[in-house]
């Protein structure tokens, strides 16, 4: 592939640069008023935690700022989000903490009613009509601002905890799943390492968590809708805030030093026959699917969670369907790798398509000096 | 060390202190801390730095260890040596960027461990802390409790279809 080095585009790329923000800052009424990122972070929340998951760094403001850079691009904010990562240095690896001591915002289970502390539907869309609310395009700001406020006043007095016990303890406890097995291998860092099929779980995941949610929906959605053999049922999707506990520098005992929202997803997949003659005398299990990133992003967790139990399969037995194939989803899910790749057909590519020219060109010579007339020419003619 | 009504022993254990201080305004605390270097004398142990970290979790399906992805991270370890010639070193490591906060907060960790100067100030917004900490437990709360599904309702007749 060739490349050809041109002067006189400065000007222009310049200019570029000054039309995009003019438009940002260009519409009908004259002096609107530039987003605040507080504004693009909790109204747009969201949104925010999409870029927050698919630049793989959880900082609501720079995912905020990201958003307004790129003008609502996802891909582009993501890419802004990582690049900025890569400018800072790495200053420690957190100690295995505890999603356990999520304090909840949201938890469902589609498998069982009667979860341990109940289920608590939590700020979701989900029961909601999709038709338009007309009223939101004329919102004031006095009831916006006394919104939050006139909830928690109307809000029932019921004190519950901040964490909940998970669904799968629960199953685990009646052995209708396999006991939690030991942490053997280390954590694969995708940042510092490139993969390298086969590639561990550990990577499969960290891969997933910072993956393109667009790109894991429809990868998942082909094994839901028969490209695959899954069948899951959510054991349980929470939203929450994980308390990260890092070592005091001076006491070393372990000390919150913040919270990060998340969203974790297990699903319970069909036990599968065992073939293997140690299998056999085993009692048959259910198989879990496991999802989770940064921010409040149910499809995403969803769809991780159902690709991760693909993958178990692929990884043991072969892939016999694409979101089986580790290669296959793991090379395709990055936002950032599949954007730039498709973005780059943009760029000049003037010597490669000169050589293409060329190439057409001789062998239309080649017809000729056989005396055959091209089929273009004789419409042409 | 009190009990509150609550239960909870006050002042809090010095895990909890970060906690509390990093729910006050970033000014307030780094106001304090200014204040304290002014009497006293404040060293770094080491310097003050703001990167990233990786956040590590087990998966709670097959406890596999992995990389959620990376957290901003700032981190400060001082120590103060007040005009009596008390010693004490403080620490912060905090989920933000600000290395100027983590080092406001180590003075503050100090001060508050030794009782050095100016330490009833330091608990003061511990306790300002705590109450941003409850307030925001509050909102959390109310979304759950607001939204709690009573499965006992159904079938017991009173939202039953009559057809």
């Amino acid at each position: 592939m060739g490349y050809v080095a041109i002067k006189g585009g400065e000007k222009a790329i310049d200019g570029a640069a000054d039309a995009l923000e003019a438009l940002r800052a260009s519409g009908p009424v004259s002096g609107s008023e530039p987003l605040s990122l507080n504004a693009i972070e909790h109204q747009l929340r969201l949104l925010t935690s999409r870029i927050m998951s698919e630049g793989g760094l959880y900082h609501p403001q720079l995912a905020a700022l990201a958003i307004k850079q790129m003008q609502g691009d996802t891909l582009e904010a993501g890419f802004a989000l990582r690049a900025y990562r890569s400018t800072k240095p790495r200053l420690l690896e957190t100690p295995p903490q505890d999603t356990g001591n999520m304090r909840l915002i949201r938890r469902i289970s589609s498998a069982f009613k009667d979860i341990p502390g109940g289920q608590m539907l939590g700020p979701t869309h989900d029961y909601a009509l999709r038709l338009m609310r007309f009223e939101l395009a004329e919102e004031s700001p006095e009831p916006f601002r006394k919104m939050a406020s006139t909830f928690l006043k109307n809000a029932p007095e019921e004190a519950l905890p901040d964490s909940f016990p998970k669904v799968l303890d629960a199953l685990r406890s009646e052995r209708l799943l396999p006991p939690k097995a030991e942490q053997r291998n280390p954590a694969f860092d995708i940042t510092r390492d490139p993969l390298i099929f086969p590639v561990s779980r550990s990577a499969a995941l960290a891969t997933m968590a910072r993956a393109e949610t667009g790109s894991m929906l429809a990868i998942a959605y082909s094994n839901m809708r028969g490209y695959g053999d899954i069948h899951p049922t959510v054991a349980e999707l929470r939203v929450g805030y994980l308390p990260v506990m890092l070592p005091h520098p001076v006491t070393g005992e372990l000390t919150e030093a913040g919270e990060v929202l998340m969203t974790e997803c297990e699903v319970i997949a069909m036990y599968e026959p065992e073939d293997t003659e140690s299998a056999k005398d085993a009692a048959p299990e259910f198989t879990l699917g496991y999802g989770a990133c940064f921010g409040h992003n149910e499809t995403k967790a969803i769809s991780m969670a159902i690709l991760d139990r693909a993958l178990q399969k692929g990884m043991r037995d072969g892939p016999e369907n694409p979101s089986e194939d580790p290669e296959f989803v793991l090379m395709h899910i990055d936002g950032v790798d599949s954007m730039g790749f498709a973005n780059h057909y943009k760029m000049p590519h003037y010597v490669t398509f000169q050589s293409d020219m060329d190439r057409l060109r001789s062998t239309r010579e080649k017809y000729q000096a056989r005396g055959e007339t091209p089929q273009e020419e004789t419409h042409e003619s | 060390m009190t009990i509150s009504a609550t239960g909870e022993s006050w002042p809090p254990a010095r895990s909890q202190w970060l906690r509390y201080w990093s729910a006050v305004p970033a000014e307030q605390t780094e106001a304090l801390a200014a204040d304290i270097a002014g009497l006293c004398e404040v060293r770094d142990v080491t310097l003050p730095q703001n990167g990233l970290g990786l956040l590590k979790l087990p998966d709670s399906a097959l406890n596999d260890l992995y990389f959620l992805g990376e957290v901003p991270v700032s981190h400060a370890h001082v120590e103060v040596t007040a005009p009596d010639g008390t010693r004490s070193e403080g620490g912060a490591r905090l989920l933000d960027d600000r290395q100027s906060l983590a080092r406001a907060l180590a003075v503050l960790d100090a001060t508050l461990a030794e009782r050095l100067p100016k330490h009833e100030q330091a608990l003061d917004l511990l306790n300002t802390g705590r109450a941003a900490i409850l307030e925001t437990r509050a909102e959390r709360n109310a979304i759950l409790a607001t939204t709690r599904v009573d499965f006992s309702l159904l079938g017991d007749g009173s939202e039953d279809d009559d057809e």
